[in-house]
């Protein structure tokens, strides 16, 4: 009898083995521990079995039982969860179609360059100052040592509304009015629109610009070279390549122009770059003491530097734009690139 | 300014390669922006010796030639008739390349052999001479190449000359600055006039009239010239610089302008009436011609220069037409004059004359030079045209011109200013080099002289920026400015702006940056009335063109031109917004009024792909974005007032925007009729709004936490019959203003028009949640107070309850 239990056991798990669907663990089960199962009949047949061996058969037969019904509600179990998932498989949509949100818009390159140049000049001490776009000649010009009748005027061909009425042409005289009303020691920007009778590849009649000035107790032209230098590396990349070059402002003395190596070519020379292998930057130079007479700063007490460059230009080097007139003519296929 | 490499090597040795000298001056703050090569258009020409010439044989207008270069003979036709045995001539030998790109090829022509072609100067574009074969000077040695024998070939810099440094507008002015940069001496040479016995004061005289416009006017004559070409050397000179050649005369007036700075003008002496020269300014419409052969209504008090009757020259601008240098004149009248910059740059602006004269003299001569340049063009003319200058010059000089002396400098200034100690020995050093004078006062102390061409110099500050320039930013140590604490107040506009900015984005809006500029015609497009302040233009006087000549005085013009150009372009989808200032005007005198606006447009879908949600736009699309901004900003008191209409707006589609009782801006559908003047095709919403207003209510603006409730809140609807013109806001009110305690909210749940809703009145369903701050409510609550919320609503508005 004990060794038909054995056969018993090792049929019945072999079939277990096989079985796949609910249905055919539910037949395994009726054939061997169903009322009229195998099992069920082998243990109706114990008063065959010598009585010897009666305590050991029944043990045996009870933990093949246990062990079929086990085995049997397991996988049941498994059967269930995987129909779950089939129903769920059947609903697979395509993770690849486009999302359903609007679309998020850009911010103008133009602007995005000025929060980065605000962003690095607040890092530095500098707060954004701000002034009327449409200016006095004497905020423009005067107070900035550009008498009416110089020839430093032609620097920048101006708007005019009335005579003493500029579409102001750097926003520099919003230093002056600043300076005007504070005291040193002073760390300002001022970013915004300026305007200049000018119009082609590389000039539009409006630009935007920042300039910055610094003014304190013994401020030297060697500090004017670490915060640009600081400022350059810092919006251009650590290895940037500068040089300062001795140039002229009316309202600077010493003055400087800033380069950096040609960011297209490297310094090997190329179109942007007018073969020379250096851009352009910014212009910048110690305050002329003319300006701080103007507006009542000593300047033998304090020194300042002052600085300013056009936003589209570094905008242009930053993106490989060679047109400035791209940022103002707002194609949208021009402005979603940034 | 184009400097030639050749001219300046006649004043100063260089040892430099050109792109060497390019980067020194660069860096001394002589920016070189080009440097061009000029090459000489052929090669291959030699020079060669017409050893005899006979007639072609079966050809009447040739000739055979014998020709030698030194070492071989060639046999050459030629055509011209202007060549004899012994002439010296430039030779193109076979494979020689002339201008054109010409290839001189062994030939035969009618029967006779040709290797080699003997050419004029306009063949070789080295002269504008085509009636014959060029002939060279009798000592050159035979074979050598043309280019070397004429000295043809030379670099040239385009040097940009900054406003300051009119000394440095002149061949010679640079050379100083290179030779102060290479430490090189300058080569001295000093000019000896030959003069006849004739005394150029009993021939003519000079009176200043307005010494205050031309302090200084010296002269000179010279008499039996004979007009003709310049020699080569001077034609290529002026031709590096930029200048046509014209005649020997002129040609000598302009090379010694570049080559000194001086401008000249040179007349013909017998067209000056009465012989004699009056400087005076002009008076009111006062006609001349000037030498460009143009008629010019003069304004008062341009400088003139006049002979006993009339005017002869624009003084320091152009010379007269009248008075010009001809081919049969005999007399010259050199002038050379120092006039008042000011004068001279107010006359060139309002005539429109910026003259390489003018350019100079606005920006300031050296007044010491005056004459040395008068001696040099008057020995030049003489060389050159075989006249002979006369005895004595003529010098009027009423007013003293005044230069500066003595400029106080301390070293200690020079330390403060440039951040590092620069010795005492090189301060001097440098200064020497570019001819200042100094001397010792005191310890660490000079006074300092400029040279007379050194106008720019005035200051201690001018002397400091000499020495940092020449001493070279380079070696300037990098400092950093110790850290300060300013006070200075941040702009919470500014902050406000990035704020909403970043919110457009997120709702699909893309930032534009439009021309400040305005089209006049805007207003009338927009169908602005006769009295709306945005018809208070600022006018540009001196405008780009039409559509640039005023300042814009609304955003939304704009916004719509940039979505005609998008549209033109296929781009018809668009949410665009743009921060920027708008400009009214005031009073005359008065600065505009300017306001800080944020204005947006809506044209199109949302979204541009052809899958998802293509959601087309309404009036609830701008508006929803605008409510989402206010609500992220915590402006929680907005009203949007229909009975507010601008004219270019729909007037069923297009409210004003309130905080409170103030009008911050307006939103709406565009016009018809303006879509159409504009030319746009597809619908479009705009929203304009004031950020000077609106950042008077965000200042100060707090967030106090509110308890939130632990009992439930119960919702009941309710659908109102209303008519079609009332507005759901009026409904919320009157609910909301009953000023039920248990009642904490209503919103909308339902608009609804058509089937059984009789014509001329719509449905509003309304939902309305009731809460208890301590307590779940009861049904019986709730129901009683909501039935009297809408009885007393249907007694206040007259609604009807939906379905009863
Ligand atoms: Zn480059």
């Amino acid at each position: 009898m004990i060794s038909d239990l054995q056969q018993l056991e090792e049929s019945a798990l072999a079939e277990l083995e096989t079985a796949k669907t609910e249905d055919q663990f539910l037949v395994v089960r009726t054939k061997y521990i169903g009322r009229k199962g195998l099992l069920t009949g082998l243990l109706r047949n114990i008063a065959q079995v010598p009585d010897a061996e009666k305590p050991l058969f029944g043990k045996l037969c009870n933990e093949l039982k246990n062990l079929l019904n086990t085995k049997i509600e397991e996988a049941l179990q498994r059967q269930a969860i995987r129909k779950k998932e089939d129903v769920l498989l059947k609903e697979k949509i395509d993770v690849t179609l486009p999302g359903s949100v609007i679309k998020c818009g850009r911010i103008h390159p133009v602007i995005q360059v000025r929060r980065e140049i605000c962003a690095i000049f607040a890092s530095f001490g500098f707060s954004v100052v701000e002034g009327p776009e449409i200016e006095l000649d004497y905020y423009n010009f005067e107070a900035l040592n550009i008498p009416k009748d110089h020839p430093a005027r032609d620097m920048q061909d101006t708007f005019y509304i009335e005579d003493n009425i500029v579409l102001r042409t750097h926003t520099s005289p919003v230093q002056v009015r600043i300076m005007e009303k504070i005291q040193p020691p002073l760390r300002i920007l001022s970013p915004g629109k300026v305007y200049r009778r000018d119009s082609d590849v590389s000039h539009t009649p409006m630009f935007n610009q920042i300039e910055g000035l610094l003014v304190d107790k013994g401020v030297s032209f060697g500090d004017l070279k670490g915060i640009l230098t600081a400022f350059l590396k810092n919006i251009f990349g650590e290895g940037t390549t500068l040089r300062f070059r001795p140039s002229f402002f009316p309202f600077t003395e010493p003055s400087a122009e800033v380069d950096i190596r040609c960011v297209m070519c490297g310094g090997r020379g190329c179109r942007v770059c007018g073969q020379s292998g250096w851009l352009e930057i910014l212009g910048s130079g110690m305050v002329d003491p003319a300006v701080f007479q103007n507006v009542n700063y000593d300047s033998e007490e304090y020194s300042g530097f002052a600085f300013g460059l056009g936003l589209e230009r570094i905008a242009m080097l930053k993106y490989g734009i060679s047109d400035i007139r791209l940022f103002f003519e707002n194609d949208i296929r021009f402005l979603k690139q940034f | 300014m184009l400097v030639s490499l050749k001219w300046l090597k006649d004043y100063v040795d260089i040892e430099l390669t050109a792109e060497e000298l390019a980067h020194e001056l660069t860096m001394a703050g002589l920016e070189v922006d080009e440097i061009k090569a000029i090459r000489p258009q052929f090669s291959g020409v030699v020079v060669a010796k017409i050893l005899a010439v006979k007639p072609h044989p079966s050809a009447d207008r040739l000739s055979l030639c014998n020709v030698s270069d030194g070492k071989e003979n060639y046999p050459v036709v030629c055509g011209a008739k202007n060549i004899a045995a012994g002439d010296i001539v430039p030779l193109a030998k076979v494979g020689a390349v002339i201008p054109g790109g010409y290839i001189i090829k062994s030939s035969v022509l009618r029967g006779e052999k040709s290797d080699g072609m003997l050419c004029s100067e306009a063949e070789l574009e080295v002269g504008d001479d085509a009636s014959g074969i060029m002939l060279l000077p009798s000592d050159l040695p035979l074979g050598m190449p043309l280019e070397t024998a004429l000295n043809i070939g030379d670099t040239v810099f385009n040097v940009g000359v900054t406003p300051n440094r009119s000394d440095c507008l002149s061949m010679i002015g640079i050379a100083r600055e290179v030779a102060a940069i290479t430490a090189k001496k300058m080569k001295q040479s000093s000019v000896k006039v030959k003069e006849s016995s004739e005394d150029i004061n009993s021939l003519t005289s000079v009176k200043i009239i307005d010494a205050d416009a031309c302090p200084r006017y010296t002269a000179r004559m010279i008499k039996n010239v004979q007009i003709g070409e310049s020699p080569i050397w001077m034609k290529t000179r002026l031709e590096a610089a930029g200048l046509r050649a014209i005649n020997n005369i002129v040609d000598v007036t302009n090379f010694v302008m570049l080559e000194m700075g001086q401008p000249l003008h040179a007349f013909d002496f017998r067209f000056l009436e009465e012989g004699r020269i009056f400087v005076r300014k002009s008076k009111e419409n006062e006609e001349f011609i000037s030498l460009d052969g143009k008629s010019r209504t003069l304004p008062a008090n341009t400088l003139l220069i006049c002979d006993g009757v009339k005017p002869v020259a624009i003084g320091g601008i152009m010379g007269g037409l009248n008075s010009e240098v001809k081919e049969d004149t005999q007399v010259v009248f050199l002038e050379s004059a120092y006039f008042n910059p000011t004068s001279i740059r107010r006359s060139a602006r309002k005539l429109a004359m910026p003259t390489d004269a003018a350019y100079r003299f606005e920006r300031g001569i050296d007044p010491e030079g005056v004459v040395k340049a008068l001696n040099r063009a008057a020995q030049l003319i003489a060389d050159l045209s075989g006249g002979s200058i006369c005895k004595n010059y003529i010098d009027e000089y009423p007013e003293n011109i005044s230069t500066v002396q003595d400029i106080p400098l301390r070293l200690d200034r020079i330390r403060q200013v440039i951040g590092m100690k620069i010795g005492a020995k090189d301060v001097v050093r440098i200064l020497r080099s570019i001819g200042m004078v100094l001397k010792q006062d005191g310890k660490g102390r000079y006074l300092v002289t400029p040279p007379t061409c050194r106008v720019d110099i005035l200051r201690e500050i001018d002397l400091i920026e000499e020495v940092i320039r020449l001493y070279s930013y380079d070696r300037v140590p990098v400092t950093l400015p110790a850290i300060a604490v300013t006070e200075m107040a941040i702009i919470p506009r500014l902050d406000l702006e990035e704020k909403i900015r970043q919110l457009l984005i997120g709702s699909g809006y893309t930032e534009i940056v439009n021309y400040s500029f305005g089209i006049p015609v805007a207003a009338d497009h927009l169908c602005l009335p006769e009295n709306d302040e945005r018809r208070h233009l600022v006018r540009i006087k001196n405008p780009l063109g039409e559509d640039l000549s005023a300042m814009r005085t609304t955003m939304i013009y704009g916004l719509l031109e940039t979505a005609k150009k998008n549209a033109n372009n296929g781009s018809f989808d668009l949410s665009i917004f743009e921060i920027g200032r708008i400009f009214l005007s005031r009073k005359a005198g008065e600065l505009p009024e300017e306001k800080n606006i944020l204005a947006g447009l809506l044209t199109g879908k949302m979204t541009d792909d052809l899958w998802g949600s293509r959601k087309t736009i309404d009036f609830y699309t701008m508006k929803g974005c605008l409510e989402n901004i206010f609500f992220d900003l915590k402006f929680n008191n907005c009203r949007y007032n229909s009975t507010v209409v601008e004219p270019f707006l729909h007037p069923g589609k297009s409210c004003g925007i309130y905080l409170d009782d103030r009008q911050i801006g307006f939103l709406g559908e565009v016009h018809p009729d303006v879509l159409e003047k504009i030319g746009l095709k597809y619908n479009a919403y705009v929203f304009e709004i004031n950020l000077d207003i609106l950042v008077s209510a965000y200042i100060g603006r707090s967030i106090t936490y509110q308890e939130i409730s632990k009992y439930p809140a119960v919702m009941r609807d309710a659908a109102f019959v209303i008519p079609d013109t009332m507005e759901a806001d009026k409904m919320l009110n009157i609910i909301l203003g009953q000023k039920e305690d248990l009642l904490e909210n209503v919103s909308i749940f339902d608009v609804y028009t058509g089937k059984e809703i009789s014509e001329g009145t719509k449905s509003l369903g309304l939902r309305l949640s009731y809460r208890a701050p301590d307590r779940t409510l009861t049904d019986l609550e709730i129901n009683t107070v909501h039935d009297r919320i809408v009885q007393n609503t249907v007694n206040l508005t007259g609604a009807k309850i939906r379905g009863e």
